[in-house]
C-alpha cells in the first residue's frame, strides 16, 4: 500500500544551520502517526516543509505515490492536506464562523455573490455542523475566538483543518497548552478524524499522549527520522531512547 | 444587548431630534438677525492668522473704534494662514449671526463663495487687508498700498546700496493679494534701475524655516547679492536667519515688510536694515467705521488705501517709528 | 460535510456575544453619546445660532470631504496600516483634474467628468504605488507613505509651479461644491454620505471587508488559509487613494482652488477621527460609522468654541485630549478582553510580519 504522504530525503538549512538533513517520513491513509524528538529535531521544520509554509533545499514529497512541489500552503490544500500550527493561525477578532471559512467564503448566488458579498448563515450552518461533528465546544458562534479559552480556539483550529481536509491533517502541539478535559476531547478528535479515512500527523512531547492516540511512532534525532514503531511493539522507555539518538534504525 | 443598544441609540436619536426641532423652533420664534439697535452692533473679526502682530495690532484698532461705537467685537482666527482652515472658522461665525464681519480673506479665490454665504445671510462685509477676485461681496475693502509699500521698500535698499546689485525677493505665497502687489511693486521699481539686478520672487510659503533656506540657497548660488525684500513677518524673520546661516551679515540687506515685535528687535540687532510698517491699527479703525456705515444705512467707500512707514535704525527711537511699530497685545 | 450530529449545545444563536464585540459597539456608542452631549451643550448655550439649519450645513460641508477620506483611511488602519499620503494625494489629485478640465475647456458636467476620471486615475495611482511598496516590497506602511506625501506634494507643486490653480469648472463649483441637492441639503455632504454608506457596506458586508480585518488581526493566519495577503493589501491602499482622489475633485470644487499648502495637517485630522472613532490603530477593528462620529467631534467642537466665543486654540487642546482619552480607555478594556495582542504598533513592521508570540 503506498503512504498517501511520503517524504525522501528532505534537506533544510538556515544559514549554516541544519535544520533538516536527508530526512524520511511518511503516513497512510486512516492512521495516526505521532512525530516525536527533542527540541530542534526538526519536527516543525519537517511540517512546514510538508505543509507548503516552507520550501526545502533538497529530497521529494511523493503524494498518492506521486512526486509534487509544494510552493505555497495553497499547493498543499489542493491537495487535501491541512494544518494546526501551534500558534492556531486563527484571527483573534474573528469569529469561528469567520475563522472557520477564512479564504474559503460560501458567496451568495448570483450578482450579489459576484460583488463580494457572502452567504453568512450557509457559513454559520456550516460551523456549527462542524463542531457539533467533531465535539468541539465552541458556546459563541458570533464572538471573537480572542476572547475564548484555549481549549475552545484549539477546538477551533483542529475542527477546521478536520472539515477541508480530504487526505492529510498536521497536528503540531496541539495538547501543550490544555487541561485535562480539553486534552482528551482533542485526543477523541484526533481519532475521528482519522475514522474518516483522513491521516493524522500528531507532533507531540508528552509520550503519554502519543502512546494513547497513535498508530505508528517516528522518531526524529538531529535533522532526521531515526527510527519508525509500532505502537503495539514499542514502549516509552524505547521511545526516549531512541529520542535521545542511542538507537538509530536507519542510517544517515 | 443588541436591543438594548439600538433602544439606546433611537433614544438619543430622538433627543437630537427634539433638540433640534427646538432649536429651530427658538430660532424662528426668537429675535431675527441684524435687527440689533444703534450703537449696539455686534461685529466680529476674522483674521488672516491668529497670534501675528499685524492681526493684533488690526483688532486693537477695531476694539478701541469699536468701543468708541458701543459695537462688540469677537476676533477669530486660524493657527495657519489657509482658506481650508478659515472656511470652517468663518462658517462657524456666520452662523453666530454678528451684524458684519470683518475679514481677512486667506485666499482670493478659495474665499469667495463663503464669504458670498455670509453676504446671504445678511451680514454686512468688510474686507480687511486682503481681498477677493470680487471685492463687491463687501461694503468696503480697506487695504494698505502694498504697491507703494513694495516700492518703498526699493527705495529703502537704495538708500542702503547706493552702488546697486543683486536684489531678491522673498514672497509668501500666490495668490494673496497683498504680497502679491508688494512683490509687484518691488519688482517693477527694482526693473527700472539700471544698477540693480533683479532676481526675481521665491515663496515661502509663511513659513520661516522654509524663507531661511531659500535664502541661503540663494546666497550660495549668487553670493553678491546686495538686497533681499521680505513681504511679510515670517518670510523676514526667515531671510535673517537664512543670511546668518550662510555668514553674509553687512554684506546682505533685508527689508522686510511689516513691523512686529521681533523684526523691531531684528531691526535693533541690525539683522534687518529696514523695514515697511503698515498701518494695520488704521485699517482696523476705518474697516469698523464703514461696517457701521453699512449697517446705518450711510454710503460707503468701496476702496480705502492706508499709507506705509520706512522705519531704520535711525528712526526707531523717534516718536514716528514707535507709532509705526506693531502691538503684541493691545 | 456529514450531517451526524451529536446534541447541539445549548442554543448557540442567544449565547451573549463575547466581551470583545460588545466592548467595540461600546466604544461607537460612547463616542456617539460625546458627540450628542456636545452638540446639546452648545445648543443649550447657544440656542440661537447653533442648532440652526445654516450651521448644521456648514459642519456637515466641513466634515465631508475628510468623511470621503476617512473611509479609505479606515480600512488601511485596520488592516494594522497607516496613510500619511491623503492630504498630499487630494492636493495632487486636485491639480491633475484641475489641469485636464482646463485643458478639455468648458464649464459643465462634460467637463467635471472628464475631471472625476482624471481625480480618480491620480488617486488610484498613488494608491497602487503606496500598496505595493507596503505589501510587495515590505517597506512599513509609516515609511511608504511619508514618502508619497512628500513625492505627491512635490509632484503637485512641479506641475504648477507652487502656484496654486483656481479655475475649476463652474458647475464643480456651484453645483457640487457649494450647491444643494435638494432645498438647503448639500450635494457635497450627499455625495460623501453615498461612499460612506458604499464604506460600510464594503467593510461589514463583502469579503473584501472579511479580509481587512483579518489581515489587520493576524496577517500570517489569513496567509495559511490562503487570503491573498499582498494583492489584498494593495487593493485597500489603492482604496484608499481613490478616495483621496474622489476628495481632491470635492475640494476643488469646494476650496476653488488646490489648496497645495493647505493640507499637511489633513492625514493627521482623518487618523485622529479615525482612532477617534474607535477604530484600534493595533489593526484588526474598527467600523466605517465610528470614523465619520470621530470626524465629526472636531468640527463641532471648533464650531460651538467659535459661537460661544471660546478661542479656538482650546479646540486642538480638548480634541488631542479626547483622542488620547478615548485611545487609552480602549486598550485598557481590550487589554483585558482580548489575549495575543500585538505587542507593536503595526505599521511600523513589515506588511504581514507577525509581531504576535504563539500563544495556544
Amino acid at each position: 500500500m503506498t503512504a498517501v504522504l511520503e517524504a525522501r530525503g528532505i534537506t533544510k538549512h538556515y544559514g549554516h544551520v541544519e535544520a533538516l538533513t536527508n530526512a524520511n517520513f511518511d503516513v497512510q491513509a486512516g492512521e495516526v502517526v505521532a512525530l516525536i524528538g527533542d527540541n530542534g529535531a526538526g519536527k516543525s521544520t519537517l511540517v512546514r516543509i510538508l505543509s507548503g509554509a516552507e520550501a526545502a533545499d533538497g529530497g521529494e514529497v511523493l503524494f498518492d505515490g506521486k512526486a509534487v512541489q509544494l510552493t505555497s500552503p495553497t499547493d498543499a490544500r489542493e491537495l487535501g492536506m491541512e494544518t494546526v500550527f501551534q500558534d492556531l493561525a486563527l484571527a483573534p477578532h474573528l469569529s469561528p464562523v469567520q475563522n472557520m471559512y477564512l479564504g474559503r467564503e460560501v458567496m451568495r448566488k448570483g450578482l450579489l455573490g459576484k460583488l463580494g458579498f457572502m452567504d453568512s448563515k450557509a457559513m454559520r450552518d456550516g460551523s456549527r455542523s462542524a463542531f457539533d461533528r467533531l465535539g468541539a465546544t465552541v458556546r459563541d458562534l458570533n464572538g471573537t475566538v480572542g476572547g475564548m479559552s484555549g481549549g475552545q480556539r484549539q477546538g477551533i483550529a483542529v475542527a477546521r483543518a478536520a472539515a477541508w481536509a480530504q487526505k492529510v491533517i498536521f497536528l503540531d502541539e496541539p495538547t501543550a497548552a490544555l487541561g485535562v478535559v480539553q486534552t482528551q476531547n482533542v485526543l477523541d478528535l484526533v481519532r475521528r478524524v482519522s475514522g474518516e479515512g483522513i491521516g493524522v500527523v500528531f507532533i507531540s512531547h508528552s509520550m503519554p499522549h502519543v502512546m494513547e492516540v497513535a498508530d505508528r511512532i517516528q522518531v526524529m534525532w538531529r535533522g532526521r527520522r531515526v527510527a519508525t514503531y509500532n505502537k503495539a511493539d514499542t514502549s516509552m522507555e524505547q521511545l526516549v531512547s531512541a529520542m535521545t539518538g542511542a538507537v538509530a534504525q536507519e542510517a544517515s | 444587548m443588541k436591543r438594548k443598544s439600538t433602544a439606546i441609540v433611537a433614544a438619543l436619536a430622538a433627543v437630537a431630534l427634539g433638540a433640534a426641532a427646538c432649536g429651530s423652533d427658538s430660532d424662528s420664534g426668537g429675535t431675527t438677525a441684524g435687527g440689533a439697535k444703534d450703537g449696539n452692533y455686534k461685529l466680529a473679526f476674522v483674521q488672516g492668522v491668529a497670534g501675528d502682530a499685524f492681526y493684533i495690532t488690526m483688532e486693537c484698532g477695531i476694539k478701541e473704534e469699536a468701543a468708541k461705537e458701543g459695537a462688540t467685537v469677537t476676533t477669530q482666527g486660524a493657527q495657519k494662514f489657509d482658506p481650508t482652515l478659515q472656511t470652517p472658522i468663518l462658517q462657524s461665525v456666520i452662523a453666530s449671526k454678528p451684524d458684519a464681519i470683518l475679514i481677512a480673506p486667506t485666499d482670493v479665490s478659495a474665499m469667495q463663495q463663503p464669504i458670498a454665504q455670509a453676504k446671504a445671510q445678511g451680514i454686512k462685509i468688510v474686507l480687511v487687508d486682503t481681498t477677493l477676485n470680487d471685492p463687491s461681496v463687501a461694503v468696503s475693502a480697506i487695504s494698505s498700498d502694498n504697491t507703494a509699500g513694495g516700492k518703498a521698500a526699493f527705495e529703502a535698499i537704495q538708500k542702503l546700496a547706493p552702488n546697486g546689485g543683486k536684489v531678491l525677493g522673498v514672497g509668501v505665497q500666490p495668490g494673496i493679494s497683498t504680497t502679491d502687489a508688494r512683490d509687484k511693486g518691488f519688482a517693477d521699481a527694482a526693473k527700472a534701475d539700471s544698477k540693480f539686478t533683479y532676481l526675481g520672487v521665491q515663496y515661502s510659503q509663511n513659513d520661516p524655516a522654509k524663507a531661511a533656506s531659500i535664502v541661503s540657497a540663494a546666497l550660495q548660488k549668487d553670493p553678491d547679492i546686495v538686497g533681499i525684500f521680505a513681504s511679510n513677518l515670517f518670510s523676514a524673520q526667515g531671510s535673517a536667519t537664512g543670511i546668518r546661516q550662510a555668514g553674509k551679515q553687512g554684506q546682505v540687506n533685508v527689508v522686510g515688510f511689516d513691523a512686529g515685535p521681533e523684526q523691531i528687535k531684528a531691526l535693533q540687532d541690525g539683522t534687518v536694515q529696514a523695514l515697511i510698517a503698515q498701518q494695520p491699527g488704521d485699517i482696523g479703525v476705518q474697516g469698523v467705521q464703514q461696517a457701521i456705515k453699512a449697517l446705518k444705512g450711510e454710503s460707503n467707500e468701496a476702496n480705502i488705501q492706508t499709507g506705509s512707514t520706512i522705519i531704520t535704525k535711525d528712526t526707531i527711537d523717534s516718536a514716528e517709528g514707535k507709532a509705526a511699530a506693531y502691538k503684541a497685545s493691545c | 460535510m456529514s450531517t451526524t450530529t451529536t446534541a447541539p449545545p445549548a442554543s448557540t444563536e442567544d449565547a451573549p456575544t463575547s466581551r470583545l464585540s460588545r466592548i467595540s459597539r461600546l466604544q461607537a456608542l460612547q463616542i456617539l453619546i460625546l458627540l450628542v452631549v456636545t452638540i446639546a451643550v452648545f445648543t443649550a448655550l447657544r440656542p440661537d445660532t447653533f442648532l440652526t439649519g445654516f450651521n448644521i450645513r456648514g459642519i456637515v460641508q466641513n466634515t465631508a470631504i475628510y468623511a470621503v477620506l476617512g473611509v479609505g483611511m479606515t480600512f488601511v488602519i485596520i488592516t494594522g496600516g497607516i496613510d500619511l499620503s491623503v492630504g498630499s494625494v487630494l492636493v495632487f489629485s486636485g491639480v491633475v483634474a484641475d489641469k485636464i478640465m482646463v485643458a478639455y475647456g468648458g464649464q459643465g458636467w462634460g467637463t467635471v467628468l472628464v475631471g472625476l476620471v482624471a481625480a480618480l486615475a491620480s488617486g488610484l495611482a498613488w494608491g497602487l504605488l503606496n500598496g505595493i511598496l507596503v505589501a510587495k516590497a515590505k517597506v512599513p506602511p509609516l515609511v511608504v507613505t511619508l514618502g508619497s506625501l512628500s513625492a505627491a506634494l512635490g509632484f503637485a507643486q512641479i506641475i504648477t509651479k507652487g502656484l496654486d490653480l483656481r479655475d475649476a469648472p463652474q458647475t464643480l463649483v456651484n453645483d457640487i461644491g457649494f450647491g444643494n441637492i435638494v432645498g438647503q441639503v448639500p450635494t457635497i455632504a450627499v455625495v460623501s454620505a453615498v461612499v460612506v454608506i458604499f464604506g460600510i457596506v464594503l467593510l461589514h458586508r463583502t469579503r473584501l471587508g472579511l479580509y481587512t480585518y483579518a489581515i489587520g488581526s493576524n496577517a500570517e493566519a489569513g496567509r495559511r488559509a490562503g487570503v491573498k495577503v499582498e494583492r489584498h493589501l494593495i487593493k485597500v491602499y489603492a482604496f484608499a487613494g481613490l478616495l483621496a482622489g474622489f476628495a481632491g475633485l470635492l475640494n476643488l470644487g469646494f476650496f476653488q482652488s488646490t489648496t497645495i499648502g493647505g493640507q499637511s495637517n489633513t492625514p493627521l485630522n482623518v487618523i485622529a477621527g479615525v482612532a477617534i472613532g474607535g477604530t484600534s490603530l493595533f489593526g484588526g477593528i474598527g467600523s466605517v460609522f465610528g470614523t465619520v462620529i470621530g470626524l465629526f467631534i472636531p468640527i463641532v467642537l471648533q464650531n460651538g468654541f467659535i459661537q460661544t466665543g471660546v478661542q479656538p486654540f482650546w479646540q486642538q487642546v480638548v480634541v488631542g485630549a479626547v483622542l488620547v482619552a478615548v485611545v487609552y480607555v480602549d486598550q485598557l478594556r481590550r487589554a483585558a478582553a482580548l489575549r495575543g495582542t500585538k505587542t507593536r504598533l503595526p505599521f511600523l513592521s513589515r506588511a504581514g510580519s507577525t509581531s504576535r508570540k504563539g500563544s495556544a
